[in-house]
Order: structure tokens, then sequence, then C-alpha cells
């Protein structure tokens, strides 16, 4: 500073480019208060950003298992098979457009689906079934589902079935047991198949497992009266957060009457469950941000009141409001970096090590797990820009107005009386 | 020292830095608020699962043969005299309701389905959502009704309507198929299309003589109170020996889980926000003290004694939180107020049916709760105002008073 004053004209305003080294020190007279002022900026930003890596890597579980294990991450369907599914709603000329789609950009891998409903009956026992006919070795490209049974082995053959667990059980077969399809087929006459069953899933979700029958698509076609038909192309895609992107190419030259859609759309009860959770998250987030930019306010409350005398000093040496407020600010800066730094170090190995190895989540959760939300069993972080870079911006945002509110009276302060105050 | 006059000091240091103490309690009233308001919300979810999973045919307490739940059919049965009542000793009974309820294939000359085919007798089904369902067309009229009632979007799939005729096949009870026609009483709009799709009502009646045999396949007791339960449940166990007898917790695993997660997610909120908010608070307890350096080293050296010091800044502490929990909890009840019959969460009716909840999320203040998170912040107030009342009694009243 005395070099500044000796330089002349406005000797308080040319110690700007002092400013930083000012303000650090200056954050080191109430050592205390300016721990506990940045211990609360780290913990809001290390809890949000803690639970949003979480959040991020269970949504991405969760998409993953919901869309990659049997769903796909694009579904082509007839509109009309959407909106009413009825069986003859069928896509023509499969084989052709299955080829088509999987030359197209984005488009990793493509599966047929025919999905009939039929009563399965082995002996005297009789249940209602979905029968699924699949092309096993596009779907094993595809989706995961097909890659393992329980017990037995995938049916590869015409006149072979796998069925699930519950299906089997309440139908009393085993595998090497025969099983009965009837059902209506697409011109309305009877449509009867005979498979042998050669393997058993189990899934863990009831849906599957009480009714589904998967068997190769050209014998189920070939039951039901259909051609070179089915209902649903099931597709897998490079990057799955791609998906409404590449449905909408693919939308965009298709046999009339057949949509392709998003995950997002064909499962929306996955999506809006991670809508209205994240919406949730945010709410929180907010209002743990607001409590702690109400702290901050305070501490420059306190620290503007206690340097009232340092402040009408500087006013009297010819330092302007606004360079004042200026060193204040930067003041806040520092804080909200101290506060980044403690975060860092308490949260970020956590949320590494969560990312790294993943939680069990124990037995209630993995009783949740199967079911219908797809829930993961292990919890896994998920580290993106967006985890690292929201809260903690947004709260520098936070603490650099909470640091401007009290500062505004700076402004209105008169040197003189400044001096004098206690 | 006495206690009112170290009231009196302490509410006069709050009022000297009127701006300081002002944001703190705004900090702690917004804390309190959005727990007492989160609060709300997930009891409310909490309690919208719990009764879904109790209405959806599955009351409180359910009797079943054994091997029922693994292969449900009407094999799994058990007999029980059609005027059956609970014993008078258990409490708090809001009804039961005896059912046969079997997996069927329902056939419409437009398509199959596979679906739950439920005999019940209209008078008891005051415990489950049939009762409440929307319905078009009339409802069952007694156990013995042969007509049957089925769900909106089960209709539209079979694309059929009222008064038309379906064909439903089941088991009977010796093992063979049995096949008969029905006709349509009634369409039910249940809240979740899920349900609608899934089961089909009868007559108990005109179902056990289809399956041909007098028997039921399950029992189901709601209760107006849920802590009825135990006694209940140990009731009946003596009453069915051979049976397995099973609450909804057991019954529906799932909900239980989220009611219990419910449960934590209370106290979590809670001291995320209380987190948040105790840095503040001690931040601005130590900065009073050590303002009050001088003054508190003068009060020592005229003989106040350190515990007297301690009570002092507890005090203080504790009076800035009580006029913020206050102020808090009536705000977080004036916030609950405001949004009236609940929060409209029908822009994602899917997702929040899959979670099993309704798409009105309608907030359910629990007097306990409010209690718990008005004792709780109290004692935070207590615990936060440690440090700063320890660093009151260090002083030494001659250092302070040179200083």
């Amino acid at each position: 500073m005395a070099e500044a004053v000796a330089a002349g004209d406005a000797p308080a305003d040319a110690a700007r480019p002092l400013m930083p080294a000012i303000a650090w020190r200056n954050l080191w007279r109430n050592r205390r208060r300016t721990w506990l002022s940045a211990g609360a900026v780290a913990f809001a930003v290390g809890l949000t950003g803690f639970t949003m890596a979480i959040q991020a890597g269970m949504y991405r579980t969760q998409i993953d298992s919901a869309t990659a294990f049997f769903a796909g991450h694009v579904q082509l369907k007839r509109q009309d098979y959407i909106d009413r599914s009825r069986f003859e709603h069928t896509i023509d000329g499969v084989t052709p457009l299955v080829r088509d789609l999987e030359s197209r950009p984005g488009v990793v891998a493509v599966a047929p689906r025919v999905e009939a409903f039929a009563l399965a009956s082995a002996d005297d026992r009789s249940f209602g079934a979905q029968v699924l006919g699949v092309d096993l070795e596009r779907e094993r490209r595809t989706v995961r589902f097909f890659n393992r049974v329980a017990e037995g082995r995938m049916a590869e053959r015409p006149g072979e079935a796998v069925i699930g667990s519950a299906l089997a059980r309440n139908l009393s077969v085993g595998v090497g047991g025969e099983v009965v399809v009837l059902g209506a087929g697409k011109e309305g006459g009877v449509a009867a198949m005979a498979a042998t069953v050669t393997g058993i899933f189990n899934t863990g979700m009831a849906d599957f497992d009480r009714s589904l029958m998967v068997a190769p698509i050209a014998a189920v076609q070939e039951a039901f009266g259909l051609g070179d038909e089915a209902h649903t192309l099931v597709v897998r895609i490079a990057d799955v957060d791609d998906s409404r992107e590449v449905a909408a190419a693919l939308d965009a030259d298709l046999p009339p009457g057949v949509v392709a859609r998003s995950w997002q759309a064909a499962l929306p009860e996955i999506s809006q469950a991670i809508e209205v959770d994240a919406l949730g998250g945010v709410l929180v987030y907010a209002i743990i941000m607001l409590v702690v930019a109400f702290s901050v306010v305070n501490t420059f409350i306190m620290t503007i009141f206690e340097r009232t005398q340092e402040f009408g000093m500087l006013r009297a040496i010819g330092m302007r409001p606004g360079t004042i407020m200026g060193m204040l600010q930067i003041e806040a800066f520092f804080m909200w970096l101290l506060g980044i730094g403690l975060a860092l170090a308490v949260a970020g190995p956590v949320i590494f090590w969560l990312s790294e190895f993943g939680l069990h989540l124990g037995d209630a959760m993995t009783e949740l797990a199967g079911q219908a939300l797809f829930l993961p069993d292990r919890l896994h972080a998920k580290v993106t820009a967006a985890v690292l870079l929201t809260s903690p911006l947004i709260m520098l945002a936070g603490v650099q107005l909470a640091a401007l509110i009290p500062s505004l009276r700076i402004r209105r302060l008169r040197a003189v009386l400044a001096l004098r105050a206690e | 020292m006495p206690i009112k006059l170290l009231f009196q000091m302490s509410v006069r240091n709050i009022l000297r830095h009127r701006r300081r103490n002002g944001m703190m309690l705004a900090a702690v009233v917004v804390a309190v608020a959005a727990v007492v308001m989160m609060n709300s919300l997930i009891r409310g979810m909490q309690q919208d699962m719990a009764d879904a999973a109790v209405e959806n045919l599955v009351g409180h307490v359910k009797v079943l043969a054994p091997g029922y739940r693994d292969d449900p059919g009407i094999q799994k049965n058990f007999e029980l005299a059609s005027d059956w009542r609970p014993p008078d000793g258990v409490p708090e009974v809001a009804g039961w309701a005896m059912r046969v309820r079997v997996p069927a294939v329902i056939m419409s000359e437009r398509g199959t389905r596979g679906i739950q085919f439920v005999g019940v007798n209209p008078q008891q089904e005051g415990i489950s959502f049939l009762s409440s369902a929307h319905m078009t067309g009339e409802s069952l009229k007694d156990a013995s009704d042969g007509r049957i009632i089925i769900g909106q979007a089960l209709a539209e799939q079979l694309e059929t309507g009222l008064g038309r005729r379906l064909v439903i096949i089941t088991q009977g009870a010796d093992g063979l198929n049995r096949e008969a026609g029905f006709r349509i009483a009634g369409l039910y709009d249940a809240d979740g299309e899920g349900m609608e799709k899934f089961f089909v009502f009868t007559g108990v009646g005109a179902l056990q003589k289809m399956v041909g045999a007098d028997v039921f396949t399950e029992l189901s007791i709601r209760l107006h109170q849920e802590p009825a339960l135990f006694v209940l449940k140990e009731t009946l166990v003596e009453l069915f020996t051979g049976l397995e007898v099973l609450d909804w917790r057991e019954l529906e695993p799932q909900a239980a889980a989220m009611f219990i997660f419910a449960d934590a997610a209370v106290l979590i909120w809670f001291f995320v926000m209380m987190g948040a908010l105790v840095f503040g608070l001690v931040n601005t307890l130590v900065t009073s003290v050590m303002e009050r350096i001088r003054e508190l080293g003068m009060l020592r050296a005229v003989g106040m004694r350190p515990r007297s010091v301690v009570a002092q800044v507890v005090i203080e502490s504790s009076v800035l939180m009580l006029i913020g929990v206050a102020a808090g909890i009536a705000g977080g009840l004036a916030g609950i107020l405001a949004m009236g019959d609940g929060l409209d969460l029908s822009a994602w009716s899917e997702g929040v049916q899959s979670f099993g909840m309704r798409t009105l999320l309608r907030p359910v203040p629990l007097a306990d709760d409010v209690l718990l998170i008005a004792f709780l912040s109290l004692g935070l107030g207590v615990v936060a105002s440690l440090y700063p009342a320890w660093r009151a009694i260090k002083i030494k009243p001659l250092e302070a008073l040179r200083r």
C-alpha cells in the first residue's frame, strides 16, 4: 500500500492489483468464522454433489436394465398396435426392413418379435401365456435376456420353447416336458403349436416368470398364420443417451404406419419415475443451498459490522465504495474456493469409491431391485460434468450474491461517522 | 444467578444485533418449514402406498392355503362357513371378505387375455377398491350373481362392452379345464390400468359352481387402524391351524420396503437440513460471544459463575431456535394448507403409479413428526451452543478487561 500511496493520483484505488492478496489475508483475520462459512459451503456442495452422483448412477443402471435387458433402446411398432394391441396389426416385410435398419447410422442390432397371447397347456393344466417369437441370434446381439436361462438351454429350433419359472411350476412341467399352445391366428382361425421345453428362465420379475414363453420366430409365425411379419422390432443403439435422436432419425424413413419410439416413449413409467425423483432432488438441493446462503449472508453482515472502522479509514484515504465491495466479493470467492476444496477432500473420495466399486444396497432394496422399477441391487455413483459443476457453480452465484447484499451498506458509509464507530 | 435475569440478558443480547439474528432466524425458519412440508409429503406418499397395497384385494391380513402363493389355483383352497365372522375379541375390524381367486383366460370374439378371476361377495367388498372404483353399468348384486365385472382397459383390449358375453377358461377343483360364458354387468375404472387389465370379478357362488367346489382360496381382513394388526394376526393363527396367515407387509414386500424407506427418509431430510443450518448457528453464537469478551470478563470479575455464562449462551441459542422453530412450523403448516388437496402429479402418472402411488399427492402432517422436529431442532440448538459456551468460559476475566 505504501508504494501505491507514493505513486500518487488515486492512491487507494491503485491498490487494485493487490486486492486478491489483501482479500486472502482478510479471510484469515477470523479463522474460525472463515472455516465455519467454508464448512457450510462444503456441506452444501459436497452433499448435493454426492447425491447427484448417486442419482445419476442409479438412473443410468435403471435405464440400462430397463432397456438393455429386454425392451431395447428403441422400439418399432405399428401405431395402431401401440394404441389397441391387436394381433393382426403387424409390421410386414420384416426381413428386408431389419437389414435396412441394421445399416442405418447409430444402430448396433435389430431383433424382430412376434407377440401372441395364447393358452398354454401341459397334460390337463392350462394357463394363459404370452408367446414371444424371437430370432435368437439377433436377440442375443440386442438385449441380455436371451443369453442365459436358469435351467436347460435356450430354444434354438422350431418345436422348442423356453418358459418362465412360475409358468413351469403352474403347468408342472420341467425341462424336456411337452407344452401345447392354443390361440387365435391372424385370420381368426385356431392357432396351435406344440413345443418341447428346453429351458426355464427365472428373472425375479413376476410378469416374465409367470406368463412368458419364448420360441423361435419362424415356428410362431407359422403357427399363428403370419408371413414375414412381426409386432415389434427391438433396436440396440451405440449409446442409450441418444435414444431420442436415433428414434427420430429412424422414424423419418419407415414403412407407413410404423413408428420408432425412444425408450422414454416406450417405457413412460421408467422415464417419469426418474423425472419425478430428479425433480424432488432439485427441490431439496435448492433448499439446502438457500439455508447455506443465509449463513453466508450472516457471515458478511458480521464481517462488515466489525470492520466498519476499517472501511471508514479506507474511504477516508480515497478508496471508492465499489472497490471495497470488490474486495469483499474476492473474499467471498476465496471462501467459496475453500469450501469447494473441503468438499472435494471429503466427498470426493467417497464419490470416487462409489463410482468405482458401488455400494450393496442390502436385502430390502434387493427385494425391490428385480421389481417393476428396475432398481439395481448395487448402487454405483456416476461422475459427469453436470454432477461436478452444477452445485459448485450455483453455490458460487449464491455466495457472491450473499456477500453483495450486506455490502451494499458500504455505499452509504460516511467516512467520519464510520471512523468514530465503536 | 436467577434464571429470569439470565433469560432477560440473553434476549437483550439477541436484540442487540437484529440484522444478524434476523438473518439467522430466516435460515432456521426456511429449514424447519421445508422439513415440515417435506415430511408431510413423504408421509402422504407412505400412506398412499400402504393404502393402495391394502386396497388391492390384499387387506391388512390374509389367510391362504399353504402353497397358494407359489402356485395360485383352486387346488390350494380351504373350507369356511359362508357366514363366518371374525371372533369378537379382535378390535378395530373394518370388514372382511372371503373370495375365490384363480388364474384364468378370458376370450372375446376379438381377443384373448390372461387374467385373475375373482369370485366375491359384493356385500363384503367395502374393504377393497371395488367399492370405491367408478363403475359404468351395474355392480354385482350378490354372491350368487353369475355376471362379471371387468376393467375399462381390458374391455378396450378385448373390444367388448356392457351386456356382451365373454368366455372364461379356468381349472376346476378336479384339475380339469372348465369353460363358461359370462355376461358383462359393469366396467370398473381403477386407479391404474394394470389392475383394470388384471382382475375380473363375479359372484363367489357362481365361481364356486364353475370350479365345482364349495371352498375359498382367500380370506382378507381390513382394520380401521394398523396397530390392531398384531392381535388380529395372533388370533387368526390360532383359529386357522394349517393355513398361512400373512399381513400386507409379507404379501406386498415391495410396498413394505418403500414404507420402511419413507420412515428413514423423514429423519434423513431433517439431519440434512439441520446440517446446513448448524454452521451458521455456531458462527453467529461464537461471534456473539467473542464480541462480548470485555463484557463477559467484567461479569466474571464481579463474580458471575462460569455456569451462569454457559447458561446465558445456551439460553441465547435456545431462544433463537425456539422462535425460529415456532415460525418455521407455522410456515410449514401454512405451506401445507396452500397445497390444498395435494400436489397434482398427473403429468407423471405412469411413473408415479409404478411406485404404487396415486397421482394426487396429499400432504399428511403428523403431530408426532412435527413434535419430533421441534424437539430435535431445539436439542440441536443446545448442542450447537456448547462450543461457543465453552469459548465463553475460557475467557480470563483479567485478560479480557485489559483488551
